[in-house]
C-alpha cells in the first residue's frame, strides 16, 4: 500500500536539510508559483519541484499524487474555459483568454500541492515537529496535533478500507460502477469510522499524557536541528525563487 | 482534566501494615468504587487489594467485570483522564492518586493500552522510544543507553529504524512495551496485550514480561483472557465479576474453583478441568489443580498406572464413538461442496502475504477451521472466499458461483461473514435496523425483514431499540452475529469470531455457529484459540507461508506433532496431553480432544486397574454420547444467551462432582 505522504528514507542533500529549511523551500516554491505570471516560470517551477523529487528518490510518490491531481486540474481548466468569456473565440465556446487563464490555474494547483508533498516525503514527522518547536518556537502542543493528524491519515484510511470490505461482504454494493451511488453508500459508513476515530484520539491523548506530554519543553528533544552551510544556501535559493517569481 | 468528585473519604488508611508483610505495597486499593458518570452502574465496586513490589499479577473476568477500569485506576487514568464518581482511595507508592498528577503517577506506573495503534505517538520506532524519555527530562547523555537497553530487553533492536505502520501486531506490541520500559517504571499495567496476537506471539510477550519481572524486579499487572498463559506465568490471579473482586490467590488456588469460575463466565485451563473432575471423582487430591500438561500427565499416569497395553482394543470405540459429528462428509460421497478452492493462488500487488495452490472443499453441515500463525495467509483465504479478493490463479466456487465472475454483493447472498471487529460491520441506528439490513440488501421487503430480524433478536436476548454502538463489546459481536444468522446463508465465514469475547460470550457465539452448521450451513472459520477449534470444528486445514500443509479431521491434525510444529501452532492442552498419555501410559488415550472424554477414559482405566472393569466402562460410555445427543436436541430450542453442548459438557463435569 503506497501512501503519498509516507516518509521515504534516503540520504540525499534534500533529506539532510534542516526540516525548517525544507519547509521554507516548499513555501518559497509555493510563493513563487503564486507570484509568477508567465507560463515559462510556472512550468519551470513545476519542473524544478519534480527534479528535486527525482533527485530525492520520491518521484513515485509525486507521480502517484499527480495521478489524482491532474484530473482535478483538468476539471478546473474546463470550468475556467466555460466561465471566462473574454478574448477571441478559438472553437465553439472556447476563448483564447479562457484557455490562457485556465491553464495557469491548473499549473498553480499542481505547483502548490507538489512542493508540500515533496517536503513531507523527505522529512520524518517527528523531526518536522521538533525542528519547528526548536527553531520557529511553535508550542509543542500544536506541533504534536499537526503530526498526529498526519499520522492518523493512513490509520484511518486503513480503517475505512476495512469497514468498506466488511460492508461489501454484507452485500452493500460498493462494487457498483456508478460513482454517485457509491458515494451515497459511503455516507452511512462514516458513522463507524467516526466512532472509532473519536475513541482512538482519546486513547492517544491518554497515552501521550502518561508519557509526560505536559512536561515537554523546547529543550526536551534529544535530536538537535542546527542550521548548517547547506541550509544557508537553501535559504538563499528561497530568496532567489521568490525574486524570480516577482520578476517573471 | 480534573475529576469532579475525587474522593476525600479516605477510609481507614492502612498506614500500619501488618508486620508480617514483606514490604509496603506498591499499589493499594482501599474500598474503591467508580462509576462513569453520575448514577451509572458502578464499573468497580468496593475493591480492596494490595500489590506488593515484584509480583506478577493476572486479572481475569467476564466482559463488563471492570477489568479495564481497574487498570485505569492503577495507572491514574482514573481520576485524571476519565471522569465519574470515585469513592475510596488508590495509593501508588503510598500516595493517593487523586493528590498526584497523572504525569507523576506514570513515572511509577507505566501502562500499555488495549488499542495499540492509539498508544503510538510517533511514526518511527526510535521516535516512539524517545518521546517519553525526552519528556521526562532524562539527561541526553543517558538516553541512548536507555533506548538500547529497552529494545534489547524486548528483543527488537533490529526494528529501531522501522516505520511503525509496517510492523505486525506482535511487533507493535513489543514496541509499545519497550517504549514504556525505557522510562524504567516500577510497575507495568497491561490491558489485554495479546488480544490480537497468535499463540506464539502471545507466549513471546509473556516471556518478555516474565523476564522483566524476574530480572528487573518490575511489578507486572496484566489483564488477560487466555487462562493457559495466566496460569503459567502469574504468581497471583485476581478474578473480577460485576465490579467486585471474586477470587484472589495463586493460580492453583484460583483454578481449583473451576466450577465457580465457569458460573461467572471465566474459563479454566483444560488441565485444571481434568484434574478437578478427577478430584471430584475421588481419583485425585482436591484443591490441587494441574496447571500444565506435564503436571496433568504425572497425575493421570499416577492414577491409571503405567499399565501398558490395557484397553488398547477399546481404543476405536471410545475415541470415535464419542464424536457425534460426521467425521468427513467427503467420505460419504454425497453432497456437492458449498465452498471449493481449486489450485487457488493470490499475491497482493504491493507484496506481502500471498497464498499459493490452495485446494479445499467444505461441505454443508461442517465446521471447517483454518489454523496457522499470523501471516500464514488465513485471512487472505477468507477474503478469497467471500469475494473481496479474486484469485490470480485457479478458481474459488461458492455455492456454485465462481467468485471471478460474480460481484461481491451477489456472493454476499450465499456467504455471510462475521468479522473480528464488529464495529466495522455495524452502521445503523438501532439493533433492529442493523439485523434487518442484510435481508433488505438481499431484496426482502422491509416488513418481512423486520419480522425475521425480531425473531432472531429475541432469541439472542438483545435490546431491539438500542443503538448498537451503546452496547458492550460482547453484545456488539452478538448483534453482528445476529445479522449473519438472520440471513440463513449457505456459507458462513468467521474471521477470529471469539477474540475480545469472554468465555461465556465465546461459547454462545460458537454454539450458535455450530447450530447453523447442523442446520446445513457450511462454516469456514479462522481462529487462534485452539481450544475453541477443538471444541467446535470438524475438520481443519493447517496453513504456513501461504500454503496448506495439512488437512484432515481435528484428531488427525492435532495428533500430527510434526505438522503442528511446522505451522508454529501449539496443539490444545487436551490433545497434547492425550498424545503423551497414549505414548507413555495407555493407547486408549489416543486421539482424545475433549476434557470429558479424557476423564472418562481415566475413570475406566482406573476402574479396570482396581479390578472392576464393568462398572466404570458401561456408565462412562453414556457420558460423552449424552452430550452429543443434547447438542442435536438443542438445535430446535435455540437458547438465548446460554451455551449448548459445550456448556452441557461442563455441566456434566460438575455433575460428576
Amino acid at each position: 500500500m503506497l501512501n503519498v505522504i509516507d516518509y521515504v528514507p534516503g540520504n540525499t542533500l534534500l533529506h539532510r536539510l534542516n526540516p525548517v529549511t525544507k519547509l521554507a523551500l516548499a513555501a518559497a516554491i509555493i510563493a513563487a508559483t503564486f507570484l509568477a505570471s508567465s507560463y515559462a516560470a510556472l512550468v519551470g517551477l513545476l519542473v524544478f519541484t519534480l527534479a528535486l523529487g527525482l533527485y530525492a528518490g520520491v518521484i513515485r510518490q509525486l507521480a502517484g499524487l499527480l495521478k489524482v491531481l491532474v484530473p482535478v486540474a483538468l476539471i478546473m481548466l474546463l470550468l475556467q474555459v466555460v466561465f471566462v468569456r473574454g478574448g477571441a473565440p478559438v472553437a465553439g465556446f472556447v476563448t483564447d483568454e479562457g484557455l490562457y487563464t485556465g491553464g495557469k490555474a491548473c499549473l498553480r494547483l499542481l505547483g502548490v500541492a507538489l512542493p508540500l508533498i515533496l517536503m513531507l516525503t523527505v522529512t520524518k514527522l517527528n523531526d518536522l515537529a521538533n525542528a519547528c518547536v526548536e527553531k520557529l518556537h511553535i508550542p509543542y502542543k500544536y506541533a504534536f496535533t499537526f503530526t498526529t493528524a498526519l499520522r492518523f491519515v493512513p490509520v484511518f484510511s486503513q480503517e475505512m478500507n476495512a469497514i468498506m470490505e466488511a460492508q461489501t461482504a454484507r452485500g452493500v454494493e460498493f462494487d457498483t460502477k456508478n460513482p454517485f451511488k457509491k458515494l451515497s453508500l459511503m455516507l452511512p459508513v462514516c458513522i463507524p469510522l467516526l466512532v472509532t476515530s473519536v475513541a482512538k484520539t482519546d486513547s492517544t491523548a491518554l497515552a501521550a499524557e502518561q508519557r509526560g506530554f505536559y512536561l515537554r519543553t523546547r529543550a526536551s528533544s534529544y535530536k538537535r536541528y542546527p542550521f548548517r552551510a547547506c541550509d544557508a544556501a537553501a535559504f538563499a535559493l528561497c530568496a532567489v525563487l521568490i525574486a524570480l517569481g516577482v520578476l517573471l | 482534566m480534573q475529576s469532579p468528585s475525587a474522593s476525600s473519604v479516605t477510609a481507614p488508611r492502612p498506614g500500619s501494615p501488618d508486620p508480617a508483610a514483606p514490604a509496603q505495597p506498591i499499589i493499594q486499593l482501599d474500598h474503591v468504587s467508580f462509576s462513569y458518570g453520575r448514577g451509572a452502574r458502578r464499573a468497580v465496586d468496593d475493591i480492596s487489594l494490595a500489590i506488593a513490589p515484584g509480583e506478577f499479577v493476572g486479572v481475569i473476568g467476564p466482559s463488563g467485570a471492570g477489568k479495564s477500569t481497574l487498570a485505569s485506576l492503577m495507572s491514574g487514568a482514573i481520576p485524571h483522564h476519565y471522569t465519574g464518581e470515585l469513592y475510596g482511595a488508590t495509593l501508588v507508592e503510598g500516595r493517593d492518586t487523586c493528590d498526584v498528577t497523572l504525569t507523576d503517577i506514570s513515572r511509577i506506573v507505566g501502562s500499555v493500552l488495549q488499542d495499540i495503534d492509539a498508544q503510538m505517538v510517533a511514526s518511527v520506532v526510535e521516535d516512539e522510544m524517545l518521546f517519553g524519555l525526552e519528556n521526562f527530562g532524562v539527561p541526553h547523555q543517558h538516553i541512548e543507553k536507555f533506548i538500547t537497553a529497552a529494545l534489547d530487553a524486548v528483543g527488537i533492536a533490529d526494528l529501531r529504524q522501522r516505520e511503525i505502520a509496517t510492523l505486525s501486531g506482535g511487533q507493535k506490541q513489543k514496541v509499545a512495551i519497550a517504549a514504556i520500559l525505557a522510562l524504567a517504571p516500577r510497575v507495568l499495567v497491561l490491558d489485554e496485550p495479546t488480544a490480537a496476537l497468535d499463540p506464539v506471539s502471545s507466549e513471546t510477550v509473556f516471556e518478555i514480561l516474565r523476564a522483566l519481572n524476574r530480572d528487573e524486579g518490575i511489578t507486572v499487572v496484566v489483564i488477560e483472557q487466555k487462562v493457559a498463559l495466566l496460569s503459567e506465568y502469574c504468581d497471583r490471579i485476581l478474578v473480577l465479576n460485576e465490579g467486585r473482586l471474586t477470587l484472589d490467590g495463586t493460580p492453583r488456588e484460583v483454578f481449583a474453583h473451576s466450577g465457580e469460575l465457569r458460573a461467572i463466565g471465566v474459563d479454566s485451563p483444560r488441565t485444571a478441568r481434568i484434574s478437578n473432575s478427577l478430584a471430584a471423582a475421588g481419583l485425585a487430591p482436591a484443591g490441587q489443580p494441574c496447571l500444565t500438561v506435564d503436571e496433568a500427565y504425572e497425575l493421570v499416569a499416577g492414577v491409571v498406572g503405567a499399565s501398558g497395553g490395557v484397553g488398547a482394543t477399546d481404543k476405536k470405540n471410545t475415541s470415535y464413538g464419542a464424536r457425534p459429528a460426521p467425521v468427513s462428509p467427503a467420505a460419504s460421497g454425497a453432497p456437492a461442496p458449498a465452498v471449493a478452492f481449486e489450485h487457488v493462488g493470490f499475491a497482493y500487488p504491493a507484496g506481502g502475504a500471498a497464498v499459493t495452490d490452495l485446494n479445499l472443499a467444505v461441505y454443508p453441515g461442517e465446521v471447517f477451521a483454518l489454523i496457522g500463525q499470523n501471516g500464514a495467509g488465513k485471512t487472505t483465504a477468507t477474503k478469497l472466499l467471500n469475494g473481496l479478493l479474486q484469485p490470480t490463479e485457479g478458481h474459488v466456487t461458492v455455492a456454485g458461483h465462481d467468485t471471478r465472475t460474480t460481484p461481491v454483493s451477489v456472493i454476499a447472498r450465499y456467504a455471510a461473514t462475521l468479522f473480528q471487529n464488529p464495529d466495522r460491520q455495524l452502521c445503523k441506528n438501532t439493533v433492529l435496523e442493523e439485523v434487518a439490513f442484510g435481508l433488505e440488501l438481499q431484496g426482502v421487503n422491509v416488513v418481512e425483514a423486520h419480522e425475521r430480524a425480531r425473531a432472531v433478536i429475541g432469541r439472542f436476548g438483545l435490546p431491539e431499540d438500542a443503538s448498537p454502538f451503546s452496547l458492550s463489546r460482547g453484545q456488539r459481536q452478538m448483534v453482528a452475529l445476529a445479522s449473519v444468522v438472520v440471513l440463513k446463508p449457505q456459507v458462513i465465514v468467521l474471521d477470529e469470531p471469539t477474540s475480545g469475547l469472554d468465555y461465556r460470550e465465546c461459547m454462545t457465539v460458537m454454539q450458535t455457529v455450530r447450530e447453523m452448521a447442523d442446520a446445513g450451513s457450511a462454516v469456514v472459520m479462522v481462529c487462534h484459540d485452539m481450544e475453541v477449534v477443538s471444541d467446535f470444528a470438524d475438520r481443519a486445514a493447517v496453513m504456513a507461508d501461504g500454503r496448506i500443509i495439512g488437512c484432515g479431521t481435528l484428531d488427525e491434525v492435532f495428533a500430527n506433532a510434526a505438522l503442528m510444529e511446522r505451522a508454529y501452532v501449539a496443539p490444545p492442552q487436551v490433545a497434547a496431553l492425550s498424545a503423551r498419555l497414549a505414548q507413555g501410559v495407555s493407547p486408549a488415550f489416543a486421539n482424545i480432544s475433549e476434557v470429558a472424554e479424557l476423564v472418562e477414559t481415566v475413570r475406566r482405566l482406573a476402574a479396570e486397574r482396581a479390578g472392576g472393569p464393568a462398572a466404570g466402562g458401561a456408565g462412562s460410555a453414556a457420558g460423552p454420547d449424552a452430550g452429543g445427543a443434547s447438542a442435536a436436541a438443542s438445535l430446535a430450542a435455540a437458547p438465548a444467551g446460554t451455551a449448548g453442548p459445550a456448556v452441557e459438557k461442563h455441566a456434566q463435569e460438575d455433575a460428576d462432582a
